[in-house]
């Protein structure tokens, strides 16, 4: 182990509480050895803390998108304004949209993934989760490269979906672009890694009996996410290097005078770009699909049917990319069968909302604020998908593109379908991970003023759209009656900020007052139904003292409720009697490590190599294959840490012949993120 | 849980245990090949898009040297037998062997790149640069992107044998070298592919 | 009890949207003025029909469920639900009976793709051109390859006659949408994308470009000019000649003598100078000023040229193109020092009293505008 040393503190503090004399220094690094504090976060594997991670990073980024957003709403909030100028307005609604899709939608959809799944299939950890916590600090790091723009020359002023050649130097000089291009990269980087690592964790790390039709329906979504990120992320990839590549190396693949066309950067972008629709929704479908049934007290209705539809979603997504191309010029028989099949998708959408009404139908509701958010969600996303078919239909959308009515739309589908599903999640799932529950009083506040905020936001803007109000404009004139709704949508925008401020609060205020007996719960507050319940909350590092044998869908439910012949549930077991106790003895797991944050440190350096000078980008290199080096030598379970044999067999000594072998075990996986890693 | 059993018969839970009986490390490299499939996917269309576009200068059809290429081509296909000896040498429990032939898959390996900047240099001398036209920096951009991924292969292949020599690839830990294997071959097939659609293909 | 009310306010809300959204606005969708977005309109009501009715019908049933459920909650305390799995007969309905109404939206659909997208036969070819940013428009009479009449900010076209738009673009990604015409066509460089419309009446349409094409995409406006056949005439025959020269020792041959100093580098005057695709610019053009006083509107589209006084008459808005001159990135954000926009010239007062004294004289004015000065 040539750059390890041995931990001088106390090992983990995890199963046998044994103690390992202090070794000879060897390396570098002393081996982190931390549980608690800010050490322990930076260099945690434990897929729960990078779930956390992530989700505390895209709240972060959700302030910053939000910020964007307002200063958007008070721009239009008059004809003819003058809160920012055209060059600040067109930089701000491309950071806007980029920050909400990539650095807030999709990193709080990895937050939930990256606790649940694995949770929810019952395992221990994540197939990789070393790579897990760089896939955090990636996307961290390229969030904040993204976001460092600001302050180093403008930021991207291309829009989110950056037609060529307007991306090109000559009209968009400042190097905004350039970190558009790359900070994408890099978080793409950050999805895909982190999507290996989740698609294998639920193909391989499934507990004994769990086939794939006995996963709960989020772990379905989530697997079907992470797999259309693993095959969407290198079309964008291959569209951003090419980008790249032009603007700072002189390429042609977007320079008219040169004879390239400007549809090639449209059809990677909406190979990618459609799927990524996809990416940023399931996973908000997999939370509600969990929240109804339990606050509905029955199984979630047409199982089969709500997990194939999802995985025709995710098929279909492949198939409409150009339906955001109909003005292009893409052909009207392209543009035929990509109105088809963009209708079509709108099916198997279609099922899922009527399964979920299946699901409460009969059922015993309890409005909880979990429940108020999924049922927002339903009904908030019917109205996004409704308006999504009005522009399936080519030639309507001919007239409705690029007006508000768009805006709208997506706006309905995004934060009426993918945030009110996290925020949701984020109340049903928060005693899960921290062991206390968010404050209902203050809960109901958030989640009536943020339906009543995005209404009043996003509802008006269909009006202005279909009233011919083109989106991307920093001003707009009198005399098209486009004033009365946009200020009643900078209106709404402020009930959304104040909605979001609540819910801060009530973070702050209930964490402060997690000792009191309102937010105070036990294990299992919800009487819930999927394995991750069967564990104590907060969720013990190990996850699971003893994996489960997994006989049912709703496994944890079946272990307390029988049913009687009317098909109505019946206690079983005591809820005591089933969970988990949370003892880690005999349990394994792997050791912190520096590695993943100093490997995604590397990129971002390149990143300003690549923008200002390239010395960085070689100092960038050095960091991050010194990282890649390190991780992949590092055994991924520190052999100095207590192990369980240790405590049974009563020898600590690294010199017998376990340790080499417990090495060998380990280090394959090593070197198989070296080669994934390399990308 | 001894440690017999983390190592022979691992059970449910344990580190090593699978559903499939498929490593995860082996299954993620699937899976990231998979992606890599894309990646390649878009770089390719994006040539055939702009392979006749150029404006000015020559075209990278202009320039081919089928036989060069052919011959170039023929030492990375080598490269792949050669993986696959390294691969069964190491099952065998012949170190030295597997040693031998990592080292010569890297060596093909490295004759390839070196036949790829030999070739480009003559491009670019005949007046092909990567800023040239539309097909230039597609050609350059795929090709570059395809010996990029070659080169790390070597490093790879390299760190194999370092390791091996250093008594660190013991005969159970094969799967590693059939793991960059897998990764080696899907480079190879990728070249196969450009091979056929950018310098075969008129 | 909230649920329910929050289901009555939203089954307000969606036929309320569609009456006030097809009240008003000059660039409403919902108002065509022409055959080719009559058809699209004919195609689009009945979707958002179907659309809002399946809407309202979900909202029906979910609302149902809440209620019925919350009351279930509230009263049969201890009466457990029945746990229902599925129903797979159901789930097949509700499969497919959202694909039929999706085949029975899909034919009229493909229909009416095809439809707009054939080229009329006897259609009168008009080249579209986008730039940073504003549309100028060449009309190609004889057909020999050279435009004979190149203008800007106002398409110009007889009522009743169907036209061909062939969309070109010479930088970025535009895109051209008169909404009471036709719908959107994107403006691609390096290609001729077309664009079929028709006015059924003379009158002015408003529309915009759609496709963000850089820092000035909200003033990027379109604006189409739909005259009686014999106006039209009329125009073709006025638009052909050169611009007059102004009398010598006049003010205007002075202002004559200012445009060929400082806006000759861009913009052309037919009979004074040629410099059409050489400009000084990204794109190669500026406006052509050759009849400037004929457009009821300048800087793309964006102010107006000509308003109506307070008596009603149709007079020259000198006073907006003053200030215009005075200082046009102020009126307008335009990247200058990127050649991409009109810079400011720095003009005196005098020299800008001298500009517009020529400018006025490059007539023919709008039909009842009141000559200025008179």
């Amino acid at each position: 182990m040539a750059i390890i040393e041995a931990p001088d503190s106390e090992p983990l503090a995890l199963p046998s509480g044994g103690t390992v004399a202090p070794r000879q220094a060897l390396g570098v690094f002393s081996r982190p050895g931390q549980s608690k504090g800010w050490r322990s976060w930076i260099t945690s594997v434990d897929h729960k803390r990078v779930g956390v991670l992530y989700g505390a990073s895209a709240l972060m980024f959700f302030v910053i998108g939000g910020v964007e957003a307002l200063l958007i709403r008070l721009q239009l909030v008059h004809a003819n304004g003058t809160v920012l100028n055209a060059a600040q307005y067109n930089q701000v609604f491309t950071m806007h949209g980029i920050t909400m899709i990539f650095l807030v939608v999709m990193p709080l959809g990895a937050a939930f993934m990256n606790y649940l799944m694995p949770l929810q299939v019952g395992a221990r950890d994540v197939a990789f989760p070393r790579l897990n916590a760089f896939s955090f600090w990636c996307f961290l790091f390229g969030g904040l490269f993204l976001n460092s723009s600001w302050f180093l020359g403008g930021a991207p002023d291309g829009g989110w979906f950056a037609y060529a050649p307007n991306t090109n130097p000559i009209f968009s000089p400042s190097h905004g672009m350039d970190f558009y291009a790359l900070g994408l990269l890099i978080t793409g980087i950050a999805s895909t890694v982190g999507a290996i690592n989740l698609v294998v964790t639920v193909i391989n790390l499934r507990a004994p009996g769990m086939t794939l039709f006995k996963m709960p329906v989020f772990t379905w979504m989530g697997f079907v996410t992470q797999l259309l990120i693993v095959f969407a992320m290198p079309v964008i990839t291959v569209a951003l290097f090419l980008l790249m590549f032009d603007r700072n190396f002189g390429a042609n693949f977007f320079n008219v005078n040169a004879g390239a066309d400007p549809l090639l950067w449209q059809h990677l972008f909406w190979i990618f770009g459609h799927p990524e629709v996809y990416i940023l929704i399931l996973p908000a479908f997999g939370i509600i699909s969990e929240i109804i049934p339990v606050f509905s007290r029955k199984p979630i209705f047409g199982y089969p049917f709500m997990v194939v539809s999802g995985i025709a979603i995710g098929f279909m997504g492949w198939g409409v990319w150009a339906h955001h191309m109909f003005a292009s010029g893409v052909g009207p028989l392209s543009v035929a069968a990509f109105s088809v099949s963009t209708m079509f998708i709108a099916v198997p959408t279609g099922v899922k909302i009527l399964n979920w009404v299946a699901t409460m139908y009969g059922g015993r509701l309890t409005f909880t604020t979990a429940m108020k958010f999924a049922v927002g969600l339903v009904a908030m996303f019917t109205i996004g998908g409704l308006s999504g078919v009005t522009h399936a239909v080519s030639p309507s959308d001919l007239q409705q593109t690029d007006t508000y009515y768009i805006v709208a739309h997506f706006h309905y589908v995004i934060f009426g379908g993918a945030l009110l599903g996290f925020f949701g999640g984020l109340y049903f799932w928060w005693p899960k991970a921290f062991g206390y529950r968010l404050s209902e009083k203050l809960g109901s506040w958030h989640f009536w003023l943020v339906l009543i905020g995005m209404n009043l936001t996003f509802g008006p803007m269909h009006i202005v759209g279909l009233q011919g109000q083109p989106r991307r404009t920093y001003t707009y004139a009198k005399g098209y009656g486009f004033e009365f709704w946009n200020m009643v949508e900078t209106i709404g925008a402020f009930v959304i900020a104040l909605s979001v401020l609540i819910f801060f609060i009530n973070i702050v205020s209930s964490r402060r007052n997690a000792k009191s007996e309102h937010l105070v719960v036990g294990d299992d507050p919800w009487d819930a139904r999927s394995l991750e319940w069967m564990v104590p909350n907060p969720t013990p590092a190990h996850n699971f003292d003893e994996v489960p044998i997994v006989a049912h869908l709703d496994e944890f439910w079946h272990r307390k409720y029988g049913e009687d012949d009317k098909g109505r549930p019946v206690r079983i077991a005591a809820t005591t009697e089933v969970m988990q106790k949370g003892d880690p003895t005999g349990v394994h797991l792997p050791s912190p490590s520096y590695w993943p944050i100093v490997m995604a440190a590397g990129l971002p350096l390149i990143g300003y190599g690549i923008i200002f000078n390239l010395g960085f980008a070689a100092l960038g290199g050095f960091v991050l294959f010194l990282g890649i080096y390190g991780l992949g030598l590092e055994p991924s379970t520190d052999p100095d840490a207590a192990h369980p044999h240790d405590d049974r067999d009563g020898h600590d000594a690294p010199d017998d012949h376990a340790a080499p072998e417990l090495e060998a075990a380990d280090e394959p996986e090593a070197l198989t993120e070296e080669v994934t890693a390399d990308e | 849980m001894s440690d017999v059993a983390i190592h022979h018969d691992p059970k449910p839970g344990d580190h090593g245990w699978t559903q499939t009986g498929v490593s995860n490390e082996k299954l993620g490299m699937w899976v990231f090949l998979g992606s890599e499939c894309l990646l390649f996917g878009g770089l390719i269309s994006t040539y055939m898009l702009y392979k006749n576009t150029a404006l000015t200068g020559p075209r990278p059809h202009d320039l081919y040297d089928i036989p060069f290429t052919s011959v170039s081509s023929f030492v990375l296909l080598m490269s792949s037998m050669t993986m696959v000896l390294a691969l069964s040498a190491i099952q065998r429990g012949d170190h030295e062997r597997c040693r031998v032939w990592l080292v010569t898959t890297a060596l093909l390996g490295s004759i390839f790149i070196s036949g790829q900047v030999y070739e480009f240099t003559g491009f670019v001398k005949h007046g092909m640069g990567y800023t040239t036209n539309t097909a230039g920096s597609a050609f350059y951009t795929l090709t570059g992107f395809h010996g990029v991924h070659v080169s790390l292969g070597i490093v790879m292949l390299m760190s194999l044998f370092m390791m091996s020599l250093r008594g660190r690839l013991p005969q159970e830990r094969s799967e590693v070298v059939e793991i960059v294997g897998l990764y080696w071959h899907f480079v190879d097939v990728v070249w196969i592919l450009i091979f056929t659609v950018v310098y075969l293909i008129p | 009890m909230r649920g329910p009310q929050r289901w009555v306010r939203r089954l307000v809300l969606i036929p309320a949207l569609f009456l006030l959204s097809s009240c008003s606005g000059k660039q409403n969708i919902f108002s065509p003025k022409g055959p080719v977005a009559d058809k699209i309109n004919k195609l689009q009501v009945p979707v958002f029909v179907a659309a809002g009715v399946v809407g309202v019908i979900v909202a029906v049933m979910l609302a149902y469920v809440v209620v019925t459920g919350i009351r279930r909650a509230k009263h049969d305390d201890d009466e457990e639900p029945e746990q229902i799995h599925g129903n797979t007969k159901l789930e097949l309905t509700w499969t497919i009976v959202p694909f039929l109404i999706l085949v029975a939206v899909a034919f009229p659909t493909v229909t009416t793709i095809l439809n707009i997208s054939h080229r009329p036969a006897n259609a009168m070819k008009i080249d579209v051109y986008g730039q940073q940013w504003w549309w100028s428009y060449e009309y190609d009479l004889n057909g020999d390859g050279t435009p004979e009449i190149v203008t800007a900010n106002e398409l110009v076209i007889p009522a009743g006659r169907q036209i061909e738009l062939q969309v070109h673009s010479r930088d970025v990604i535009h895109s051209f949408w008169i909404p009471a015409l036709a719908g959107t066509r994107d403006a691609v460089p390096g290609r001729t994308q077309i664009l079929e419309l028709e006015a059924d009446q003379p009158g002015e349409y408003d529309g915009q470009c759609k496709e963000y094409c850089g820092l000035s995409h909200a003033n990027m406006r379109a604006r189409a000019v739909a005259l009686s056949q014999a106006d039209f005439d009329r125009w073709l025959q006025d638009q052909q000649q050169d611009a007059a020269t102004p009398a010598a020792g006049s003010e205007a041959a002075a202002g004559l003598e200012s445009f060929k100093a400082k806006c000759a580098s861009c913009h052309q005057i037919n009979g004074v100078n040629e410099i059409e695709g050489k400009a000084a610019l990204i794109s190669g053009h500026a406006p052509n000023l050759t009849h400037l006083m004929s457009r009821k509107v300048f800087a793309s589209a964006t102010f107006p040229l000509w308003v109506i006084d307070t008596q009603g008459r149709l007079v020259f808005n000198r006073n907006q193109l003053e200030t215009w001159l005075r200082d046009p990135p102020a009126q307008l954000p335009m990247a200058p020092t990127e050649a991409r926009g009109m810079p400011n010239l720095k003009l005196g007062d005098a020299e800008i009293d001298q500009l517009i004294a020529y400018l006025q004289t490059l007539g023919p004015y709008p039909a009842g505008a009141t000559a200025p000065g008179s």
